[in-house]
């Protein structure tokens, strides 16, 4: 505490200056009735010291991904993070700014997430990209209600968006929280049993204001069929679609097949997964989106000199000028993070990102050929290409699976009933650029060694 | 200048990778998804990136470059310690669907969080998981018109906001589907209860209000406005964006309050990061607990099967599903990293968080009485007015710039960027809506006396100017006054790759 307040002992003095005797003086005017008369139940202060003891003592007792041979990922990739990427962001002139409403002292900021902008709308091939929102959740629930306000007049299905049933509960509740104020109407896309989406029964999204999908999807496919969504849905239905941002080293930007607005998690793009947040919410649109999207904004200006300057543009969407008739309440975003996303790709570069696409694809190719040899456990989408992870159906149940995986030192994916409940033995397996031939080894053993136990069991 | 988009040398990457672990050639994806065409992403060599984000930073001002008053937003010191702590592996390095028995040492300290936050604002109940303020705003929100739901009370469809309001709080609830009431403020500001009676009944849900106010005065009657609230059948919602100011010394619980949200980026220290993480939990009254969005961290004893580490030996920390909870804001569980720091934050001042708000009032009337006698040692007392006529203000002050306007032609914003040529971050201009000429003001608690005095004499000078000189402010800055209808007007919204 003592560290923190440069005018601890100075008190008498300031308050002398302004004619008063005592700290209480400042607070006369709060009223008796709801003032705090005792001491809050708090324990006293700590030094940095002991602070960072108990820091280490805590966190210390977590099991770190690092520590372990681990396959969970679920949207969220443990990509490698170049190391100038956290020496540059906590530099104090960005950590410690905030919102760039004086531009003249704010350039760096104001350029960086300029460049930002460029550098998603160039990734996803759409016109226009904000400088971020909170997640890949919020994201897909704000371009839905975007949509309906872009598109509501001219629907046939008013009110009335379409959303694709792979979507994880988890995403699906945002969604909802998102749309229910507006009187939203949410229905669902089916997939195919090989988990395409069925394009089918996509004929009935026509007419609506938008639909939602993801590529990959929450399984890890990767869909050929969304190329052909914008001719069955029509212009007047916003074509939405959810990324992994590194699989678009290797895989077509949206933008290059009809998506209007494409949303993304951006975390595998310079941030580690720190327990699901901080996170960057990725959102770009085509220049019709423009005026009905959330979040905030950077042109490129001049000053009076006529000198190449940036500021926040188009504020008259936001919640600050706009208040109750704003296109979203979102105010502080994700800014730092988005960042540390800006250098990993200046860093990455376009081959760059090719490279780590591949490493991250081939990682997953090789650990589905060596689980579809094992012969007791089967891959559904075997035929598939899968990005970052694929499924595994076992001859047991996940979750004990997973106890058993635990129990030999391996986190070994993630239990798919918890989002499917009828999928009791399906295991989600995650990939990325930091998994090791070994590692993918080391799994199929291990469930070779459990499902031969389970088959064994159940013959005896 | 630098421009990212003009380094392109030939084959630079700024970080070698290894190969992939089988041949991408067998790498195999549906012929009509293979990109056609790679992003026109820069090529910079490692050196260039670092040379690139370094003069960036040198264009941006912190609140480790100099005095940042911006009113509303509690710029105050970030420790660099609670960063070292969010780097460590158990934190940084953990997955949020990971078992509970692996990350113990987390939902320990999401415990003592929720635990703490619910003591200070005087709560039942606390959920981490809003991301920011306006995330937490709409949060409660969504809890309050569930509890209605639940009690099939269907008719409160209003929300009420005074005209000083935040406006995210206004867009949150209309977020939410409500419809929304502004009743307006008093002469000097403060809420006026007549105002309120005339627009509650039972279609209100709730009003949202946040004390201080936006002027930083304390409403002496926000007992008064809670009972005719819930007299009406309404909730009370605490916008918690200016609680640095009275922690330890009252509670939005003491005042009638039945929800409220943190800003744990303005109170506890996150770093602003230029706009974003924050982080905005909420706490509510034990009758809006059940909708709170799950999970939230429960305990239980140790009992014998744990699996003990030195995180947990006495206590079992566990996850719990609020029995009717209004689902998820964001997907997983929050700004963990945002909340870690500020457990790092709270641990430096514990009980003492009561000298920490006492220090920002101190800082804020200070700085106040200062300006005013400097002003008028300098016979400029006349150019300026207070927001609001009080004795004592709470963590920060309004001025308004009216009285020079008339005479002179400057305004709030022209003594803004003269404020820039002086080294200072300029505070918050044209808010609240209420006050003409506004500039906010907001010391913190974590600027010297010096510094206070400085800004002060500084602040008087930048009246004194001829108004000449603050119309063509700034001069010392990286560049002059930014055209913002120019770029309004001309969209470049992207590097202009054509150009």
């Amino acid at each position: 505490m003592v560290d923190q307040l440069p005018n601890l002992g100075r008190e008498k003095e300031m308050l002398e200056a302004m004619g008063m005797s005592s700290l209480d003086d400042l607070f006369a005017d709060i009223p008796e009735r709801v003032k705090m008369t005792d001491e809050l139940p708090l324990p006293p202060p700590q030094s940095e010291e002991e602070i960072i003891a108990d820091a280490r003592r805590l966190l210390g007792a977590n099991v770190a991904l690092g520590d372990r041979v681990s396959f969970l990922g679920a949207g969220l990739n443990r990509n490698y993070v170049p190391s100038s990427v956290f020496q540059l962001v906590t530099r104090g002139e960005f950590l410690t700014s905030y919102t760039p409403y004086q531009p003249e002292v704010s350039q760096g900021m104001l350029q960086a997430m300029w460049e930002f902008q460029t550098l998603i709308s160039e990734l996803v091939g759409l016109e226009v990209a904000n400088l971020s929102v909170y997640d890949v959740s919020t994201a897909a629930a704000e371009a839905l209600t975007c949509s309906v306000r872009v598109h509501n007049r001219k629907a046939t299905q008013k009110d009335t968006v379409y959303v694709s049933e792979l979507i994880p509960p988890s995403r699906m509740s945002v969604i909802h929280n998102y749309t229910q104020g507006g009187g939203i109407i949410v229905k669902t896309l089916k997939h195919n049993s090989d988990g395409t989406l069925d394009l089918n029964s996509l004929e009935e999204a026509a007419g609506s204001c938008g639909i939602y999908v993801e590529q990959p999807n929450p399984l890890g496919i990767l869909d050929g069929g969304l190329t052909r969504v914008k001719e069955i849905i029509g212009e007047h239905t916003a074509f939405i679609v959810g990324v992994a941002p590194v699989s678009l080293g290797l895989v077509e930007a949206p933008g290059n097949y009809g998506a209007d607005i494409v949303v993304g998690e951006g975390q595998a793009l310079g941030s580690p997964i720190t327990y699901g947040g901080p996170l960057y919410g990725i959102f770009a649109c085509t220049k019709a989106y423009l005026r009905q999207m959330p979040g905030r904004i950077v042109g490129r200006s001049i000053d009076v000199d006529g000198k190449e300057a940036f500021c926040l543009t188009l504020s008259t969407r936001e919640q600050h000028i706009r208040r109750h008739r704003a296109t979203s309440n979102i105010c502080t975003n994700e800014t730092l993070i988005a960042l540390m996303g800006a250098m990993h790709m200046s860093l990455l570069g376009p081959e760059g990102l090719q490279k780590l696409a591949q490493r991250n694809m081939a990682a997953c190719q090789l650990a589905k050929q060596k689980l579809s040899e094992l012969g007791t456990i089967t891959l559904p989408h075997l035929s598939s290409a899968n990005f970052n992870e694929f499924v595994v159906e076992l001859p047991g149940s996940a979750a004990d699976c997973l106890t058993y995986l635990d129990t030999q030192g391996l986190i070994g994916g993630f239990d798919l009933s918890t989002w499917y409940p009828e999928r009791r033995n399906w295991l989600l397996v995650s990939f990325s650029d930091q998994t090791k031939a070994t590692e993918i080894e080391l799994l199929a053993a291990h469930l070779a060694v459990w499902s031969a136990s389970l088959v064994q069991g159940v013959a005896a | 200048m630098s421009h990212l988009f003009e380094h392109n040398g030939a084959g630079g990457r700024g970080y070698s990778q290894p190969d992939p672990i089988a041949p991408s050639e067998n790498i195999q994806i549906p012929s009509s998804l293979v990109r056609s065409n790679l992003p026109r992403w820069p090529r910079l060599s490692e050196p260039e990136m670092v040379r690139h984000y370094t003069w960036l930073s040198s264009r941006n001002f912190g609140i480790d470059t100099g005095f940042y008053p911006l009113g509303s937003c509690t710029m105050k010191h970030n420790p660099r310690v609670n960063e070292v702590i969010a780097q460590l592996p158990g934190i940084a390095d953990i997955h949020p669907l990971q078992p509970e028995h692996q990350i113990q040492g987390t939902l320990a300290i999401f415990h003592e969080m929720q635990d703490m936050l619910g003591i200070c604002a005087g709560m039942d109940a606390v959920t981490l998981q809003p991301v920011a303020g306006a995330q937490g705003e709409f949060t409660a929100i969504r809890c309050i018109q569930e509890y209605f739901r639940s009690r099939g009370e269907l008719g409160r469809t209003k929300v009420i906001v005074p005209d000083s309001a935040h406006g995210t709080n206004p867009a949150s609830a209309s977020m939410a589907g409500f419809e929304i009431i502004e009743i307006p403020s008093q002469e000097d500001g403060r809420l006026d209860l007549d105002a309120l009676r005339a627009v509650v009944g039972d279609d209100t849900a709730a009003m949202m209000i946040t004390n201080p106010s936006t002027l930083g005065v304390f409403e002496p009657e926000i007992a008064e406005a809670a009972e005719i609230v819930h007299n009406a059948g309404g909730q009370m919602y605490y916008d918690g964006a200016n609680f640095n100011a009275i922690l330890g010394l009252t509670s939005p619980g003491l005042m009638g309050f039945d929800a409220v949200h943190y800003n744990l980026h303005k109170t506890f220290s996150q770093p602003h990061g230029g706009g974003g993480p924050g982080s905005g939990p909420i706490g509510v009254k034990s009758h809006l607990a059940e909708f709170l969005p799950g999970p939230v961290v429960k305990r239980r004893p140790i009992m014998p099967n744990d699996q003990v580490t030195a995180a947990n030996h006495e206590w079992w920390y566990h996850w719990h599903e609020p029995e009717s909870s209004i689902g998820k804001v964001q997907q997983w569980h929050g700004n963990s990293g945002a909340v870690i720091r500020c457990w790092a934050y709270y641990r430096r001042y514990g009980r003492g968080l009561k000298t920490m708000s006492q220090h920002a009032v101190l800082n804020a009337n200070y700085l106040r009485h200062r300006i005013i006698k400097e002003a008028e040692k300098a016979g400029v007392r006349h150019q300026f007015v207070d927001g609001a006529p009080v004795d004592v203000v709470k963590h920060e002050f309004t001025i308004s710039m009216a009285p020079m306007k008339e005479q002179c032609g400057i305004g709030a914003m022209d003594i803004a960027k003269g404020l820039l040529d002086k080294g200072y971050m300029a505070p918050t201009v044209y808010f609240p809506l209420i006050v003409p000429e506004c500039m906010m003001v907001e010391p913190t608690e974590t600027e010297s006396k010096e510094t206070l005095d400085e800004f002060a004499k500084k602040f008087v000078e930048v009246l004194q100017e001829d108004p000449e000189t603050l119309h063509n402010a700034p001069v010392t800055t990286k560049v002059r006054r930014v055209d913002e209808v120019y770029a309004a007007r001309n969209l470049t919204l992207s590097y202009p790759f054509d150009e």
